[in-house]
């Protein structure tokens, strides 16, 4: 089992495999950002320098508004850009392009104008790289109407996406987890879809269904696993896309397990996992046995120090203590 | 009701007199010297002078980063940011400097700023003009957010806001603006993180945001009228939140409504719900509901604005689903 997972592929080549495999079929499909030419920060333009040529992978500027800015007007007049943005602590400085512009243009044209275009991004704690490159701010993103917003938690998963997002005709926001970034999968070799705002049932269980994003839905994997063999039977569901979210399948496992844990990396306070426990406390209220559990990070910025940070970020353990709280749970074997 | 003082001059007030006791404090922003776009700095200029009151480049980075560099040196700044759409290109300085400094200098450095800054729908002023993005900023620690619904609360929190030694990020609601209400010539604070239960009632909890407290309240009365008792509960400052305000009322009435004027999806109304489902629990008779607006631009045609537009309509609406009325029944 271990050796089979160390044939996999990574998550970072799934996903420059999906943009190669598209720009192989399409010429108005480009990428840009910082050190893309290098195959990006983390490798996720890895290769495609070499095989499109510096017409279609470019260096740009230190300068976020700037390169969100060329996404909005290329997609506008026809082209299919790919941006990457290296740490999602830097939309910071794009937000007026990504919010105010690439959001409302199909909307404020009357339909007119078609965005199509991906804006890459890498987000998440536990690298000891501080406060203002350490953060979790998919939530900002999936506020906003007029963006889709996508969450890979596995390899499959991550080059599935992206090629949906690459030939979706609206702005998507891909964020990845840079601790995911290396996990290893099995992905198909030839082009392949996972469609976008369709969530996946990653294990099934019949006790408790636990919500997970990102990063967190490997470790409520193993949360489930753990419990598991304590008698308890735990559902992992991933959104996959947080906007538009399919909420059916959430709730629909709800409605079966009766109760809920929604974990994310995130800042708890105001973050996505909110709006899931919002939805199941309305659309599943009639079936749930116990509270809405919900895991995030404490209120403060990520700390530098590994220590504070390793406490900070929550994890496997964070999971089985809260379904410990509402799930009868036999003693550790 | 044309007695009473309206929620800009409330402001102004708080302004002009607290400024005046702090001469380290001064205010910049774009059109500030003529009052401020939503004159909520109407007579500073006279008061304070050219030195403390100052008229900014449109730079919403130059102008955060300004109150950052001089906060950190002793400076009491206030900034204000003309619509809160335009925050978003100052997110960086808000998010990664000015939220963090404390944090990352080992709590030596202190930051006492208020950014001011105003935002809703109703105006006709387009997607980019009108939209509500309170959500964004409590998401951050290291920002305490209030966003008053009523000239009393405006005044009080602002004195607040000025005398913190924090990032206070104050928004209001431009529909909200011209209101009138009592308040006092004095200086007096509303305390940061206080909740208000605005109206008491026994049936449903109503917590409502900034411009839909007033939604709330026109509710409130009409559906006394048909025998249901509301009770609406004004968070105020959003954060930190006074979640225990919220949680013991509801409590008490078993049933619970959010209301902001928001996109419902991801909006502050979710973390309020989801205190709700997990603390109130075993309390609740009923869903959790949410009122906020649907998930698209802020429209610019009047018609569209207004059928976008939450109020006083929806929020009966929801309140009826989950309590049969004697007209419904």
């Amino acid at each position: 089992m271990a050796d089979q997972k160390r044939k996999g592929k990574k998550f970072w080549a799934a996903i420059a495999e999906a943009q190669s495999h598209a720009m192989d079929t399409d010429p108005d499909i480009f990428v840009a950002g910082q050190d893309i030419e290098m195959g990006a920060l983390w490798s996720t333009a890895r290769g495609l320098r070499e095989r499109f040529g510096p017409e279609r992978v470019r260096n740009t500027p230190l300068s976020e508004t700037a390169m969100a800015g060329l996404a909005v007007g290329a997609a506008v007049a026809g082209m299919r850009p790919i941006v990457e943005i290296m740490f999602i602590d830097f939309m910071a400085c794009c937000m007026d392009q990504i919010v105010n512009q690439m959001a409302k243009m199909k909307y404020m044209f009357g339909g007119k104008a078609k965005l199509p275009l991906v804006i890459i991004t890498h987000q998440g704690a536990g690298t000891g790289q501080a406060g203002q490159h350490s953060q979790s701010l998919e939530a900002w993103f999936t506020h906003i109407p007029g963006l889709k917003v996508v969450m890979p938690s596995d390899p499959y998963d991550a080059g599935g996406l992206m090629t949906s997002a690459i030939w979706d005709d609206n702005p998507v926001i891909f964020i990845t987890n840079k601790r995911l970034l290396g996990l290893r999968g099995d992905v198909p070799d030839e082009p392949y879809r996972v469609p976008l705002g369709k969530a996946a049932v990653k294990r099934e269980g019949t006790d408790v269904s636990v919500v997970a994003t990102g990063r967190m839905v490997q470790e409520a994997l193993k949360a489930a696993d753990e419990l598991a063999g304590r008698g308890v039977s735990v559902e992992v569901v991933d959104p996959r896309t947080l906007s538009p979210l399919d909420s059916e399948t959430i709730i629909g496992s709800v409605r079966k397990t009766g109760r809920a844990v929604v974990a994310q990396e995130a800042v708890r306070f105001c973050g996505y996992g909110a709006e899931l426990a919002a939805q199941i406390a309305d659309e599943a209220f009639d079936y749930l046995d116990a509270p809405i559990k919900r895991i995030g990070a404490p209120f403060s910025p990520v700390p530098f120090a590994p220590t504070l940070e390793a406490a900070w970020i929550k994890g496997k353990g964070d999971i089985i203590a809260a379904i410990e709280e509402i799930v009868p749970v036999g003693a550790p074997a | 009701m044309a007695a009473g003082v309206k929620y800009r001059k409330a402001i102004a007030q708080a302004l002009r007199d607290e400024m005046e006791r702090q001469p380290e404090s001064f205010i910049v922003g774009i059109d500030i010297e003529p009052g401020g776009t939503f004159m909520t700095n109407e007579g500073l200029l006279e008061r304070l002078g050219p030195e403390r009151v100052r008229d900014a480049p449109i730079s919403e980075t130059a102008l955060v980063g300004l109150a950052v560099g001089a906060a950190a040196v002793g400076m009491r700044p206030v900034v204000e940011i003309q619509l809160i759409d335009f925050a978003t290109v100052a997110m960086d300085q808000i998010v990664n400097q000015m939220a963090k400094m404390k944090y990352m200098f080992g709590g030596k450095a202190r930051l006492p700023i208020v950014l001011l800054t105003h935002q809703g729908g109703g105006r006709s002023m387009g997607a980019q003009h009108s939209q509500t993005l309170e959500a964004w900023f409590c998401h951050i620690p290291g920002l305490k957010v209030v966003t008053p619904a009523t000239p009393y609360d405006a005044k009080g929190l602002m004195v607040a806001a000025l005398r913190d030694d924090n990032p206070v990020v104050y928004i209001t609601n431009k529909l909200g603006i011209g209101m009138r209400g009592e308040v006092p010539d004095e200086l007096y604070e509303v305390p940061i993180g206080q909740a208000d239960v605005k109206r008491e009632g026994d049936d449903v909890t109503l917590i409502a945001l900034s411009s839909m407290v007033q939604d709330a309240l026109a509710a409130a009365g009409e559906l006394a009228e048909r025998g249901i008792s509301v009770e609406v509960v004004d968070p105020r400052t959003l954060s930190p939140l006074d979640s225990a305000t919220i949680l013991e009322s509801v409590k008490k009435t078993s049933r619970a409504v959010v209301a902001h004027e928001a996109v419902t999806f991801c909006g502050f109304g979710a973390e309020i719900a989801a205190q709700i489902a997990e603390e109130a629990f075993d309390y609740l008779d009923a869903p959790v509901k949410r009122v906020g607006a649907p998930f698209s631009p802020v429209p610019f045609n009047p018609t569209l604005e207004k059928a976008w537009l939450p109020g006083k309509a929806e929020i009966i609406s929801t309140i009826e689903s989950l309590i049969p009325t004697a007209s419904s029944a």
